[in-house]
């Protein structure tokens, strides 16, 4: 994916990838997020994820680290946090210049779930979401939340990720020990 | 016999303090149980337990300012610790006394349930992760919730805590969820305990102030709730050793 180079309207370091989908949609952003979580460097080398938005809602998705598109790239980017998010604006016809490709197309409210598991949000995500949206891509999320399995499946058969959370999870809980006197 | 068990997720939004209290009701059926709302930032026990107007709550136990029977209420068949919702008892609030608060109610019960902060972001969020013999691990199958889950097994082993089992909670596709719970229990040390179906029953509960199995005992999340503390095997232990193994617990005074 081709992405123009934007306008950096917001950087920083966020412990929950809630925040920058959230910033988006209550600035009504056109443009693109770039994700980098910390537990790429460990997995696969500084890999991000890309997020565009139109008018706030998001439509495409891609992860660099396995060239995927579309709700695979969505579960190859959640992870544990911090992520470091950079926000870009784009003009509509830079936007329009990426081009359409379905296969990074994700249903609205799929980001908000699965990267931040917030129905609330994904709820106002699709509801700030123009009509032609929601009809032209099934949705994987009901009002109530539900989410599709096969991202969930996908996620639990990549033991190399998972083992990398845990890996990361046991180091940081043997730091903070020192650190908060534990013995 | 004494089992003390941290109900905790990573993620907040899981139905941790709605699960902590359907569990020990549950329990209760069998065994004297304890439940502490241990979520010292973020106290919310006391609205599910129909205590929000109770003067003394274990921020004052922890100040120094009761002794912690002044703190604990006899309700739904359970001894019930809330946490009150004032920022600056809080603030007043030292975590380390819970250690003594935890070895206090261990002498005087079997089974203690600690409400935990859905964070591992501080020690004193971790800290009823640390006291525990096991943590019982709330989750719902998805993709954040899981790494979080993931995170709190790794925290506990990682702290000398056992995993006695996973709770899947909230979920919506009875179909789906066998398959998820199949593969996400290849990573965990416990079991999947049980599955409990998203259900309107639980927010009623919740507005009513009154914990689930009181309120909407005959519904299919209350039976799925019995089910997961049926699958507990609640271990036997002196009182008075585990009351020791806390005061000597890994955790230093604070400085």
């Amino acid at each position: 994916m081709n992405v123009p180079d934007g306008t950096l309207v917001r950087s920083r370091v966020v412990g929950d990838p809630r925040d920058p989908l959230a910033a988006a949609l209550d600035r009504r952003l056109t443009g693109y997020a770039v994700f980098e979580p910390q537990e790429a460097l460990l997995l696969d080398g500084g890999s991000r994820g890309i997020v565009t938005f139109r008018d706030g809602v998001p439509e495409l998705v891609y992860y660099t680290g396995t060239d995927h598109g579309g709700p695979t790239a969505l579960a190859d980017l959640a992870m544990p946090g911090p992520y470091h998010v950079e926000l870009y604006r784009l003009g509509p016809d830079e936007l329009a210049s990426i081009g359409a490709h379905e296969e990074l197309v994700v249903p609205p409210g799929m980001p908000a779930e699965r990267l931040a598991g917030d129905p609330a949000l994904a709820a106002s995500t699709r509801r700030a979401a123009p009509g032609d949206r929601e009809l032209s891509v099934a949705d994987d999320s009901d009002e109530s939340g539900q989410t599709e399995p096969g991202a969930v499946e996908a996620f639990l058969a990549d033991e190399a990720k998972i083992d990398a959370i845990k890996t990361q999870a046991r180091e940081e809980a043997q730091r903070r020990a020192e650190e908060w006197g534990f013995e | 016999m004494v089992e003390a068990f941290a109900v905790a997720s990573g993620k907040g939004g899981t139905g941790k303090t709605t699960s902590t209290l359907a569990l020990g009701m549950a329990l209760a059926e069998e065994y004297d149980v304890t439940v502490v709302d241990a979520d010292m930032g973020m106290a919310n026990m006391l609205f599910h337990a129909g205590l929000s107007d109770v003067e003394t709550t274990l921020h004052d136990v922890l100040a120094a300012d009761a002794p912690v029977e002044a703190a604990t209420y006899e309700r739904f068949g359970m001894t019930v610790v809330p946490c009150g919702t004032s920022l600056d008892d809080f603030r007043d609030a030292d975590p380390d006394r819970l250690r003594e608060v935890v070895a206090e109610l261990a002498a005087d019960t079997d089974v203690l349930l600690l409400d935990s902060a859905a964070a591992l972001d501080s020690r004193a969020a971790v800290l009823p992760i640390v006291l525990a013999d096991r943590v019982i691990v709330v989750l719902q199958p998805t993709i954040p919730a899981l790494s979080d889950a993931l995170k709190v097994q790794e925290y506990a082993t990682s702290y000398g805590t056992d995993v006695a089992g996973l709770l899947f909670n909230k979920v919506h596709d009875d179909d789906a969820i066998e398959r998820i719970a199949d593969k996400t229990e290849r990573y965990f040390d416990g079991p999947t305990l049980a599955t409990v179906p998203d259900s309107e029953a639980a927010r009623e509960a919740r507005r009513a102030g009154r914990p689930l199995l009181a309120h909407a005992p005959a519904t299919p999340p209350a039976e799925a709730f019995r089910r997961a503390a049926a699958a507990i095997e609640v271990r036997d232990g002196g009182p008075e050793a585990v009351a020791d193994r806390f005061r000597s617990a890994v955790i230093p005074d604070s400085p």
